[in-house]
This record gives structure tokens, C-alpha cells and sequence, in this order.
């Protein structure tokens, strides 16, 4: 099974699959929300979807993080089936402010990921300083996130992630509830992050020009019941501007795409 | 910011003593008779001579530790049983409706049934007050872990947080401003119970000695009971509030 796996992979050019999405389904009651979905994410890959509101974009995420497990079909990591969240899949979630212990200080919020995997508290207080300092926190580990900005207490969520380690980025609309300005500085440092340490990226968001600068693919998913409806690949140069990767021919190609294609699901 | 509290502290202590000094006035002109209404030098005079000769000292202090007692097991046992039906919202629709019915009973209400059952007992005295002072905290310590946000329990299991470590490090900082609310407003239940069941019960202690003082018209050495169960329920809250201020400074600095 799995040397079949490296074999297409091997004949597709393609990184070895590290999440797998095989034929699942997943209903609520009797009402379907997703339906025969198959998605393979490569090794270090970054994977955009879209698709419009309430067509199984967050119900796929949280299946990938082992949060929700689907009625039928499997969600593999590297092989193996997910069936409850792991240590090295961290999800990032859109509502920072509430994803946050507001009781806790910046740098305790990011030591909750180590204490739950049980680091000792002298590797914490070591580690701590460079992760907020990775996503431009420095100096502000004492802060508590209520007298933060939304840029950067989505920062501490992702530093929070990054204290797992993971092989695996979940992220659901991260940036969505950001400005335009915050947005495109953690984009690119999102980007900059992910390139250093190879981490898979799932990144889901309704922004359909995120998607295509982020994305080595874009995944559409058509809605009632959820399924893939589209799948493109992006083969715009890295690392990537705001300005210039947003202006090239292919960018502006994929973009008209996805917007016909959110147009048609939509209707 | 800083003057306005010092002007407010101000004002307080002003109204304070004019209180105090119409008092004064009221008993030195005579407007109620002397025998109901003592001035409040009779009233300190009595207090002090009731400290140093007398024994009001060891009746403050057992009212003190009666009402201390009767609190804190009502505590403990208000966040652990609201704990678990907060936390199990099948516990919760299961119980809503005794709770709503058990509620509003006056706590003194008890005490006959815990005469009944228990004598004229310390037991049945510290029955009555942690019974009356249980419910404040069990209500808002059930409010408070119903109301935890959700997604903190979803980023507990995604970090695979060990079930302790959730109620720990997540449901009881977050129920923690409504769990200290209850246990204030439990406080002062706990007094009132512990100075009415002294004087239905007669057990020693502030009740006990107001009670006798009016049947013997004491009014002075009433009068200074009344001030110091004042006294005991100002100086309760302001502890309280100390420690509120130091669990929840993270509040403070919200915006
Ligand atoms: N726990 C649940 N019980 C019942 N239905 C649910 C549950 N969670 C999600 N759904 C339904 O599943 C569908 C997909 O929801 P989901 O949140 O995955 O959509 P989405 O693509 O993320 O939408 P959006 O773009 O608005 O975030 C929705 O119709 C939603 O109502
Ligand atoms: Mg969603």
C-alpha cells in the first residue's frame, strides 16, 4: 500500500503524501456535509481551498486535525489513520481572540503547547523567547493578549503552533479577520516560516487571491455535499512578492478561474 | 485617574463621619429616647470595656470562625459539585429545575429542619450556614464553567491537553471571576446565618450577645455588636476584593 503510494509519487514527480483524504463522507443526522472527498497533500506542500460559505471547507480542516472523524472513507497521515488530533498537526484558528487563554500572558500562552506535550519548564522558558522573536513578538512576551492587536495575537497563536514542532500547519481563514496590510506582512511571513522548516501547509480561506499567491495548489470545493470541484496547480515562482507575483499572467489566469469557478458553485 | 480616587476616598470618609456625628446629635438631643439609641461614645465606650473586661473579643472571634468554616466548606463544595454539573450539560438539564426550586428558599428557613435533625449542635450551625452560603457559589460556579469558551476546549484537545490539565488550565482560570463572585456574595450569606442561628441556637457568639443585650437593655453593648458585625462584613469584602484583584489582574489590563 504504502510502496504503491511511493510509486505514483515517484511517477507524478510529486512529494510523498503526507495528509490523504480517501473517499470520505461525513453527515450530521441525515444531512450530508461532505461526500466522497479524495484530496492527497504532498510533503512540504502548501494547499489553499476555497470554496463558498458553508460547502466543508472547516469540517475538512478540523477532519485533518483529527478533531472530527468522518462517517466514511479515512484521513491518513504519512500512511497511517488519524483518529484523534496529534502532536505534530497544529491547527491555527480564525478566532484568535478566542483561541487565546486571556488569563495568560503572551509567553505563557505559547508554553501551554510545551506543557502539553511536557516539556520541562526551564526548556520552556529557553525556547519561548525565539518562538514569539520567529513571529515578531519579541519583547512583548509579558503582554496579555487583550492589549494586543488582532495582527499580533494572531502571531501568538502561530508562535503557540509553532511550539509544537509540527510537520503539519492546519489553518482556517487565519487572516481573514485581518486588515489588508497585517494580512500581506503575515502572509509573506507565513511563507518565509514554512520555507525554512518544510512544513506541510492546509490553509483554508474565502480570499481567492490569498489562495493563488500562498498556494503551490488550489483546491475548490463545490458545496451540498462537499467535494472537490476543482484542483489547480500554481507555478508561480518562490519566494513570492506582493507586487510582482500578483501581477504576472499566471496569477491573474488562476484568479479568473477560481472566480468563475466560486460563480458556478455558488449558483 | 489617581485623584479622582483619592476625591471619591474623600467624600466616603466625609459621609462617614457625618453619619457619625448626626448620630451624635440624635441621641444628645434627645430625639429617640437614650434607652433604644445610645450616642456613639456610649457605644464605644462600651465596646472598648466590652474588649478589654468583658469577653466580646471571644464572641467576635467564634462568630469569626463560625462563619469562616461554614464558607468554606461551602466553597469547596460549591466549585466541586459546580464543577461537574457545569461542565455536563446532561447533569445540568437534569438538575436545572431542583436547583431553581431549592434556590430561593430563605436559608434561615433551614434552621428548624436542622434543629430538628441535629439538636441545638455546633454541627447543626455549620450545617445551616454552609447550606445557605452553597448556593451563591454553586449557581455562579455552574454559570461560570457552562459559559467556558468552547474553542478553548477544541485548542485542549488539538494540543492533546490531559483532562486535569483542561480543568486546570483552562475551564477553572476561565469560571474563576464568576466561582469569586459567588464565594463574596457566600460570605455574607455565611454571616447573616451565622449571627441569626446564634440566636436562635444560643451559641456563643455576636448574636448571642446582641440578642441578650436588647432583652436586657443593653443598648450600648448592642450597639456594639452592631458595629462590629459592620466592622467583620467590611472587613471580609475588602479581603476578598484583595484577593479578586490579585487572581484577576489580567482583566484589569483588558483595553
Ligand atoms: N457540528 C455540526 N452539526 C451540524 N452541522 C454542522 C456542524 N458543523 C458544521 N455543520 C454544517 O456543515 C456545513 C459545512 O460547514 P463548514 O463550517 O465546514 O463550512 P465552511 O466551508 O467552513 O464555511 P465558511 O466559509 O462559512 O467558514 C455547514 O452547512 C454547517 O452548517
Ligand atoms: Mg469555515
Amino acid at each position: 500500500m504504502a510502496a504503491a503510494a511511493n510509486m505514483t509519487a515517484i511517477e507524478n514527480d510529486r512529494p510523498p503524501t503526507v495528509i490523504s483524504f480517501d473517499t470520505i463522507s461525513l453527515s450530521y443526522g441525515n444531512r450530508v456535509i461532505i461526500s466522497d472527498l479524495s484530496l492527497d497533500v504532498g510533503r512540504g506542500e502548501i494547499v489553499c481551498i476555497i470554496g463558498p460559505s458553508g460547502c466543508g471547507k472547516t469540517t475538512a480542516l478540523r477532519m485533518a486535525g483529527g478533531l472530527v472523524r468522518p462517517s466514511a472513507g479515512s484521513v491518513r497521515l504519512r500512511g497511517a489513520p488519524l483518529t484523534a488530533p496529534r502532536q505534530d498537526v497544529a491547527i491555527v484558528f480564525q478566532d484568535y481572540g478566542k483561541a487565546l487563554l486571556p488569563w495568560r500572558t503572551a509567553s505563557a500562552n505559547v508554553s501551554l503547547a510545551m506543557e502539553a506535550a511536557g516539556v520541562p519548564r526551564d526548556q520552556r522558558q529557553a525556547r519561548i523567547p525565539p518562538l514569539l522573536a520567529k513571529v515578531g513578538l519579541a519583547g512583548h512576551g509579558d503582554k496579555y493578549p487583550s492589549e494586543m492587536s488582532g495582527g499580533m495575537q494572531q502571531r501568538i497563536q502561530i508562535a503557540r503552533c509553532l511550539a509544537q514542532d509540527p510537520a503539519v500547519l492546519l489553518m482556517d481563514e487565519p487572516f481573514g479577520a485581518l486588515d489588508a496590510m497585517t494580512r500581506q506582512g503575515l502572509q509573506d511571513e507565513m511563507l518565509s516560516l514554512v520555507a525554512e522548516t518544510g512544513t506541510t501547509v492546509f490553509f483554508v480561506t474565502h480570499d481567492l487571491e490569498e489562495a493563488v499567491y500562498l498556494g503551490d495548489r488550489v483546491v475548490g470545493l463545490l458545496p451540498n455535499p462537499g467535494r472537490v470541484g476543482i484542483d489547480l496547480k500554481v507555478s508561480l515562482p518562490r519566494p513570492r512578492n506582493q507586487l510582482e507575483s500578483r501581477e504576472m499572467p499566471e496569477f491573474l489566469r488562476l484568479r479568473r478561474e477560481l472566480f468563475d469557478f466560486i460563480e458556478k458553485a455558488e449558483r | 485617574m489617581k485623584a479622582w480616587r483619592i476625591l471619591w476616598l474623600a467624600l466616603s470618609f466625609l459621609v462617614a463621619i457625618l453619619f457619625v456625628w448626626g448620630w451624635q446629635m440624635l441621641a444628645d438631643y434627645r430625639i429617640v429616647s437614650p434607652v433604644f439609641l445610645p450616642g456613639p461614645d456610649r457605644a464605644w465606650r462600651s465596646l472598648t470595656l466590652g474588649f478589654t473586661t468583658g469577653d466580646l473579643g471571644m464572641k467576635f472571634l467564634s462568630t469569626v470562625e463560625r462563619m469562616f468554616w461554614g464558607w468554606l466548606i461551602a466553597s469547596l463544595l460549591g466549585i466541586v459539585l459546580g464543577a461537574a454539573i457545569g461542565t455536563s450539560p446532561r447533569l445540568r438539564t437534569y438538575l436545572a429545575p431542583t436547583l431553581e426550586f431549592l434556590r430561593p428558599l430563605p436559608a434561615s428557613a433551614t434552621i428548624p429542619v436542622a434543629i430538628a435533625m441535629l439538636g441545638l449542635s455546633d454541627g447543626m450551625v455549620l450545617s445551616v450556614i454552609a447550606f445557605g452560603a452553597l448556593w451563591p457559589v454553586l449557581l455562579a460556579t455552574i454559570h461560570g464553567f457552562a459559559a467556558v469558551e468552547p474553542r478553548l476546549y477544541e485548542v485542549g484537545r488539538a494540543l492533546r491537553l490531559s483532562r486535569p490539565a483542561v480543568i486546570f488550565k483552562i475551564a477553572l482560570p476561565s469560571a474563576s471571576p464568576d466561582i469569586l463572585a459567588g464565594m463574596r456574595l457566600g460570605l455574607t450569606v455565611a454571616l447573616i446565618l451565622s449571627v441569626v442561628c446564634e440566636m436562635i441556637a444560643g451559641r456563643d457568639g455576636l448574636g448571642n450577645w446582641i440578642l441578650l443585650s436588647a432583652r436586657s437593655f443593653r443598648a450600648p453593648d448592642l450597639y456594639a455588636g452592631v458595629i462590629l458585625l459592620g466592622v467583620l462584613g467590611y472587613g471580609t469584602s475588602v479581603i476578598l476584593a484583595a484577593v479578586e484583584g490579585r487572581l484577576l489582574s489580567w482583566r484589569k489590563r483588558a483595553r
